[in-house]
């Protein structure tokens, strides 16, 4: 047992109790938006702990150093890719009008967009005779 | 209700009797009469270390060359099913802005991934086909991402066309050299990098007929996806 093998075995284990904790938040939360948050970043970081685990690992098993860059690369791929993937699927998720949790207090996003709304009115007015506006105020 | 019931029974009767059947195949044991073959043949006729690749290219190149045309003809087939004079996208919504900058951001990765593949596929699990449908996933990807993104449809039908008639030339280069078609002439008559089984510049023309392959493949795709993702303009016949 050389130290690369126990750093190695100690980080996959730290990325399986992720995983764990991930599956389990998929469970317990109420709604699709926590539901991701949690599937995201734990499994994320779980993946991470796991699969450099393993190319750590390999240093103290095979003693050979080319596990690290493939699984480097792996994990940065997995890393840039995993946050986009779920933005898009949050983001698709809001789209199609699923709903929030009945606990959530603030909708800053639906508020954004019906201030938008607002500001393209009031655009519209503008465009119109300035008279009109005035009298609107 | 009974439809169901029914067709659950039938099931379960033809999963019985593949399981009874299969049951006489011996599991976990050394049975092959062929595999042996080409196992312990495989480095020094045909010099790669993928003996998946060796067989599917070199010992039986016609099924791949029967593959390609499969691909070949469902994406003329789409092609012309959806053929309309005046096509275009009609995607409203843009992806979001982390969505476009990681499109932009991943492309040349995917793309290179890609390439790995289908250049490595006598050393590593792959081949033409996995590395086209990585490359055809990377166009997939500009296609959800941005709504105006359209190949360029004067590179990209020529580029499968050609790399379709260089897998064939290939054959026929064989057919003149060694007297059949697919022969493998630049390992068995050239003999060019005999001694380099394992590296990159081996095992005869596996490299190249996948270098072909997975371009082909990979145009293939995407067009099919542009073919499906366009529809006619207003008024345009």
């Amino acid at each position: 047992m050389s130290v690369a093998s126990i750093i190695g075995q100690a980080l996959v284990l730290f990325g399986t109790f992720f995983y764990v904790l991930s599956s389990l938040g998929l469970i317990r939360m109420p709604d699709v938006y926590n539901r991701m948050q949690t599937a995201t970043k734990s499994a994320t970081l779980g993946s991470l702990g796991v699969i450099i685990g393993t190319g750590i690992w390999a240093i103290g098993e095979v003693g050979s150093y080319s596990w690290i860059p493939k699984t480097l690369i792996i994990a940065v791929f997995l890393l840039l890719t995993n946050p986009i993937a779920a933005h898009a699927l949050i983001r698709a998720a809001y789209k199609s009008g699923v709903p929030l949790w009945e606990g959530s207090i603030v909708d800053r996003y639906k508020e954004a967009e019906s201030s938008l709304e607002r500001v393209e009115e009031i655009k519209e007015k503008l465009e119109e005779p300035s008279q009109e506006v005035e009298t609107n105020e | 209700m009974v439809k169901r019931i029914l067709a659950i029974v039938f099931i379960l009767i033809i999963g019985f009797w593949m399981a009874k059947a299969l049951d006489q195949v011996p599991f976990g044991q050394d049975r092959m009469l062929v595999g042996k073959y080409y196992l312990e043949h495989v480095k020094e006729e045909t010099g790669a270390v993928n003996a998946v690749t060796a067989v599917v290219v070199n010992y039986r190149g016609f099924d791949t060359l029967g593959e390609v045309t499969v691909l070949f003809i469902a994406s003329t087939g789409v092609a012309a099913l959806l053929w309309r004079k005046k096509r275009k996208r009609t995607a409203k919504t843009e992806g979001s802005v982390v969505l476009t900058t990681g499109a932009r951001l991943l492309l040349p990765f995917i793309m290179l991934f890609g390439v790995y593949i289908f250049i490595h596929g006598h050393l590593t699990p792959g081949g033409g086909f996995p590395g086209g449908a990585t490359i055809a996933t990377a166009f997939l990807f500009l296609y959800l991402a941005f709504t105006v993104y359209e190949v360029d449809h004067k590179i990209f039908e020529p580029l499968e066309g050609l790399a379709g008639v260089g897998y064939v030339t290939v054959g026929l280069i064989g057919l003149a050299i060694g007297g059949y078609f697919l022969f493998d002439w630049i390992w068995q008559t050239w003999g060019i990098g005999k001694e380099n089984i394992g590296r990159l510049l081996s095992a005869g023309f596996i490299p190249i007929i996948y270098t072909l392959i997975g371009i082909k493949v990979g145009t293939e795709l995407t067009g099919i996806v542009d073919n499906m993702i366009k529809e006619p303009e207003e008024g345009g016949q």
